[in-house]
């Protein structure tokens, strides 16, 4: 177990520490403390709040912009991408209705819900672009295509109940207006 | 590669068509009972002192032999119907029964200890008149028959005929009894009616006419029951007019006349109007009969004889006394008298034949059933004891067809009912709930509501659920005390009061209603009959209808049935009310039926007391209704103008259809005329008033429906061809609206010939017939469909069905001649059906109406595959694992009952002839119940284990975490 900040604890003597029970050493050089991160560059010490690495520019240029458009359009575009690889499932899957082909479908047809289910988030996301209305269509008509396929594909494998066979067993028996009765002269 | 393609199809089907039950099954849930029929015939095997057989022969042409100390069936031979295999005689002697059939048609020798046939003759034609046993210096050796105009002579161990003699003068005398004394000679008697008696002579080596001699006697007009031989070759004849006996020795040749003796020289007197029997007895073929005899006098007196020296000494007066028998053990002959001891119970004793003594300690109490018939035969078996002294045992049959056997002092052996060998119709009733339920239900009911306040009513409910605690710990007791008991003596104690109706309503009350008048309350779960009533003055002729009018569903009201008893010959009807479930009359006042009643009509219409109104026709078609309470006339009013009725006069071809007025007159409104001279209406049926229709169509490939055509109201009615010419002949199915009267459909069947066999029900009628050009049974099954589109989803009314319906028609072969056929029938009607077809054989076939399906294809298509429609065969296939009573055949299968029961995967069938089977089917298998050899041992094990296996390991898993925790 590695102690947090400059000390470090050895509850366990090792070979080397048989003299103690337990050492606390301030010195953070010491090689035998085991798994010290900031041990690796040496015996340097750096002050509170140095980074070795360079900070980046953080002030905002056209070309980050530009980026920034282009991720946009990424996540806009997202769900239509999808669909040429769908329509692939959906076209190796086949029409019968068994476990591989229904899981398929429902995920085909939970991906877009649950997209459309998260619109806000999604539009958080694009608020920096300045094409943000556009790319929210674009990003809902790509998920309405995608629950629409999802559709076609239920329909296409007959889950929809959509034939009057599938309200068959709703019909209640019809009422018979008149009684008879009768038979062969006893 | 098609016809592979097909019997693919055809096994795959089956996998799930196939409805057999496993062997631990067997009986389970099923039970057959065997019946015999009224006793024409019955000896006791009295070869061996110890010997428990009884053979019976019987009205309904079967010969079979009981174990008398139980009533079983040790084996039974069932012949053919009708006259054809009739049982004209009985002989016994040592293991050899010889049987005379079909009115002298054949000889049988029948091997008693197995029923193994010995050998069978075939005799000359001619019609039976008697047959006895012929004996030659102690032995028994021949059998000798009489036939109208001949007499032969079989040897008794081969069963060829020795030799055949034709009777002199056989058109002008009727031969009639046959007497052998065991003196090398056979006598034949026959009579001249009121002129002479002509005794013919036979010598028994080689059939030579001995001797001829006719007597005077003008009084006489037949031999039988009037005359027996008595002594050593004493004919002895009794006439009521001139109230004497006439005696005649055989043997003497100089005697010419018949010796009068008054019967007033013996203080006797035959009662008016009563034919007076003689009954003697030879205990042994080889010698000549016993010197006593019984007279009887009138229907409650007999007297025995006895005839010495050619006088004639009464030896004991029976008065009043029911019936008399003879029985013989060893060297002793006794006889039995029974007579009345009070109302309810007759006495039996035995006296010493010879001096006409009473033997001490030998009373039987008889007591006769309150509900039943009086006794009418009376059947005694003596045997010697061990002191020497002789015991002996009764059979008693009763005017019901009770078969009751009885031992000293009166203890019932067995009893057997064979009044169910004929079962008319039949009705399955609900059983009423437990008393605690019901009460209950009646606490809580409306009426108590309003009576009582909140505080009773707390009070009782408390009370009732503490009732209800108290049965429910008892139950729990009982099973405790049946579970240490062993298995077999645990069932078979089934009484009225215990009944109840089960979880699933698969115990119900059988209702039969019998041939000779008894009507029979029985537990369909054991097959015991719980209550019987016989009616009394019931024509053998009779038609009966049952009709349940209210149903065990509204507690307090008793459930109630009636029963309609039409007389044929004199048209008239009577109701008889009862509660079926205990078999009480009902006190409800009947309607008199001063008119000849031809139909009865049971409307949905109740009265206040729940009860369902039935309205009978009469001749004059007006209308009785039953109930007739005003509440009840009111609402026929109301509902007069939808109320129609059809008759079918099968005599003069007509079907005519009627409305009720509101006055309960009724008007004509249609008649069909089915010409008379060209066919004939054999059957016509409604569908099944209790009948449900889960599914409005059927789903076609393209998953469209396919609506069916379901009227309530259509008539099916089967015509056969008056021209039997197996070229012309023809059958004919009409289906035809009993509102409205039109013909919706009808189809020719031409070079077939009945018997037609049908069932209507849903939207599909099935008829069986025989096709006389190709010598087969053939199945054919019309199937009417609305279309695509429902013309009204709402109401059904026949006035208003503007488009004719789709008819589709298929026929198939069917291997077998079949004898009844009925569609099974459930709750809902989700499960589907099956056609129980009952064989000659005694089988009863479960056949998937899937494949009586007129849509099977020709060719196999995508559609009809995804309809699971089995590809169309000519041949119906019958499979033993469908055979729903395996090896329990029931003999002579007349009618099969089907209904249905609490769960919807089960209905409930009773198949009836000779014999009763009663089983349970699932024609879509018992999707709705777990199956009986559901391991619940094996999955509450594995449950608990996987539950103390997560415990442990969620335990040890906690101690692991911790241990690394401080690691």
């Amino acid at each position: 177990m590695t102690s947090p900040g400059g000390g470090a604890l050895a509850a366990r003597g090792g070979a080397t520490v048989k003299r103690m029970k337990w050492s606390l050493e301030l010195s953070l050089g010491n090689s035998r403390n085991r798994g010290d991160r900031q041990s690796k560059d040496g015996d340097v010490m750096y002050p509170v709040g140095y980074s070795d690495k360079p900070v980046p520019d953080t002030s905002v240029q056209e070309a980050d912009r530009n980026l920034v458009e282009k991720r946009c359009w990424d996540v806009a575009l997202g769900p239509l991408k999808q669909i040429p690889m769908n329509l692939f499932i959906m076209y190796m899957s086949g029409n019968t209705i068994s476990i591989f082909p229904i899981m398929m479908v429902c995920m085909m047809a939970w991906r877009p819900i649950q997209a459309l289910m998260s619109m806000s988030a999604t539009f958080k996301l694009l608020e920096s672009s300045s094409q943000q209305w556009l790319q929210g269509l674009v990003y809902l008509i790509g998920n309405l295509l995608g629950s629409a396929l999802a559709i076609y594909k239920c329909q296409s494998m007959g889950l929809l109940p959509t034939h009057s066979s599938d309200w068959l067993a709703f019909i209640e028996p019809p009422q018979r207006l008149e009684i008879m009765g009768g038979g062969m002269v006893m | 590669m098609a016809w592979l393609v097909v019997r693919l199809a055809i096994s795959v089907s089956l996998l799930y068509a196939a409805s057999a039950v496993f062997e631990d099954q067997v009986g389970k849930f099923d039970w057959r009972q065997q019946f015999i029929g009224k006793v024409r015939f019955a000896l006791f095997d009295t070869h061996s002192q110890a010997s428990k057989k009884l053979l019976v022969a019987t009205d309904k042409n079967v010969f079979a032999s009981l174990n008398s100390r139980t009533g079983d069936l040790f084996w039974r031979h069932v012949d053919k119907t009708g006259p054809e295999g009739h049982i004209d005689a009985l002989l016994m002697y040592g293991q050899d029964a010889v049987v005379v059939v079909g009115n002298g048609r054949l000889l049988r020798s029948w091997e008693t200890t197995v029923g193994g046939l010995k050998w069978e003759t075939v005799l000359d034609t001619g019609s039976f008149q008697a047959a006895a046993l012929v004996g030659v210096q102690d032995l028994v050796k021949y059998v000798a028959v009489l036939k109208k105009s001949a007499i032969s002579l079989h040897d008794l161990s081969s069963g060829s005929q020795i030799w055949v003699e034709n009777l002199p003068d056989s058109d002008s005398v009727q031969y009639q009894t046959i007497y052998s004394g065991g003196n090398g000679v056979v006598f034949v008697l026959g009579v001249v009616p009121n002129s002479h008696i002509v005794i013919v002579e036979y010598k028994i080596e080689d059939g030579e006419i001995m001797n001829k001699k006719s007597v005077e006697a003008v009084w006489m007009s037949s031999l039988e029951s009037s005359c027996a031989v008595v002594s050593s070759g004493i004919l002895l004849c009794v006439d009521q007019i001139t109230q004497s006996l006439y005696t005649l020795p055989l043997q003497s040749a100089e005697q010419t006349e018949m010796r009068q003796i008054h019967l007033q020289m013996l203080d006797l007197e035959v009662v008016s109007g009563f034919r007076p029997v003689l009954t003697s007895t030879q205990p042994n073929p080889a010698q000549p009969p016993l010197s006593e005899f019984f007279l009887q006098l009138s229907p409650d007196h007999h007297i025995l004889l006895q005839f010495i020296d050619g006088l004639i000494a009464p030896l004991r007066d029976f008065n009043p006394s029911y019936l008399a028998a003879f029985a013989t053990s060893g060297e002793r002959t006794v006889a039995a008298v029974m007579s009345p001891k009070n109302d309810t119970a007759c006495s039996i004793n035995l006296f010493s034949a010879d001096t006409g003594r009473r033997h001490l300690d030998t009373t039987i109490i008889y007591h006769m059933d309150p509900n039943g018939g009086k006794p009418n035969r009376l059947y005694v078996h003596a045997f010697l004891k061990k002191d020497d002294s002789v015991g002996y045992r009764v059979m008693v049959q009763t005017e019901d067809l009770t078969l009751t056997f009885l031992q000293q002092p009166g203890r019932v052996v067995w009893m057997r009912e064979e009044a169910l060998a004929d079962v008319v119709t039949m009705e399955m009733v609900d059983l009423p709930f437990t008393g605690t339920q019901a009460e209950l239900e009646g606490e809580f009911g409306k009426k108590a509501a309003i009576q009582d306040g909140l505080l009773p009513m707390v009070l009782k409910r408390l009370s009732s659920q503490f009732i209800l605690l108290q049965a429910w710990l008892a139950h729990l007791w009982k099973l405790f005390y049946d579970a240490r008991k062993p298995h077999s003596s645990v069932k078979n104690d089934v009484t009225i009061d215990i009944l109840s109706r089960d979880e699933f309503n698969l115990q119900k009350m059988m209702l039969m209603v019998t041939a000779s008048g008894k009507l029979f309350g029985i537990d369909s779960k054991s097959g015991t009959i719980l209550w019987k009533q016989y009616l009394e003055n019931i024509q053998p002729n009779s038609v009966f209808k049952l009709i349940v009018q209210r149903t065990t569903a509204h507690f307090p009201h008793p459930p109630q049935c009636t029963l309609l008893i039409k007389n044929k010959d004199t048209g008239l009807g009577s109701l008889y009310v009862f509660n079926p479930i205990f078999g009480k009359k009902s006190q409800i006042s009947v309607p008199a039926l001063p008119r000849p009643v031809i139909q009865t009509l049971l409307l949905p219409v109740i009265d206040q007391d729940y009860a369902k109104v039935l309205l009978l026709i009469d001749d004059q078609y007006k209308v009785t209704a039953f109930p007739s309470t005003k509440n009840v006339l009111q609402q026929l009013q109301d509902t007069a103008s939808s109320i129609f009725f059809y008759l079918v006069d099968s005599s003069q071809g007509k079907l005519s259809g009627f409305r009720l007025r509101k006055d309960l007159s009724t008007e004509l409104i249609w008649e069909v005329v089915i010409p008379t001279e060209v066919q004939e209406i054999v059957a016509v049926k409604g569908k099944r008033a209790n009948e449900h229709v889960h599914s409005q169509g059927r789903v076609m490939g393209d998953r469209s429906v396919l609506y069916k055509y379901l009227n309530p109201n259509l008539l099916a009615v089967i015509t056969e061809s008056t021209d039997t010419h197996q070229e012309r002949s023809f059958v004919g199915i009409f289906l035809i609206d009993g509102v409205t009267g039109r013909i919706v459909h009808e189809a020719v069947q031409r070079k077939a010939r009945g018997p037609v066999h049908f069932v209507h029900s849903e939207n599909w009628v099935v008829y069986v017939y025989w096709n006389s050009k190709f010598r087969r049974n053939e199945f054919s099954v019309l199937e009417l469909f609305e279309g695509a589109e429902l013309y009204n989803s709402t109401v059904f009314s026949s006035l208003d069905r503007p488009y004719a319906p789709q008819v589709l028609q298929q026929s198939y072969i069917f291997p077998a001649p079949i004898n009844t056929l009925e569609a099974t029938l459930t709750e809902k009607g989700i499960t589907s059906r099956h056609l129980l077809v009952g064989l000659p054989s005694g089988n009863i076939l479960s056949l998937p109406k899937m494949f009586l399906d007129p849509r099977r294809p020709e060719l196999v298509s995508e559609q009809s595959r995804e309809e699971n429609l089995i590809p169309y065969a000519p041949e119906m296939p019958i499979r033993e694992e469908w055979f729903i009573n395996y090896n329990q055949t029931v003999s002579r299968v007349r009618g099969i009952y089907t209904a249905p029961s609490g769960l919807e995967s089960t209905c409930l069938v009773v198949a009836y002839g000779l014999d009763i089977y009663q089983t349970r089917v699932f024609p879509s298998k018992q999707f709705d119940v777990l199956k009986d050899d559901y391991d619940y041992i094996l999955i509450s094990s594995v449950l608990f284990g996987l539950f103390f296996a997560t415990m442990i390991s969620k335990r040890l898993a906690e101690v692991k975490l911790l241990n690394r925790a401080w690691r």
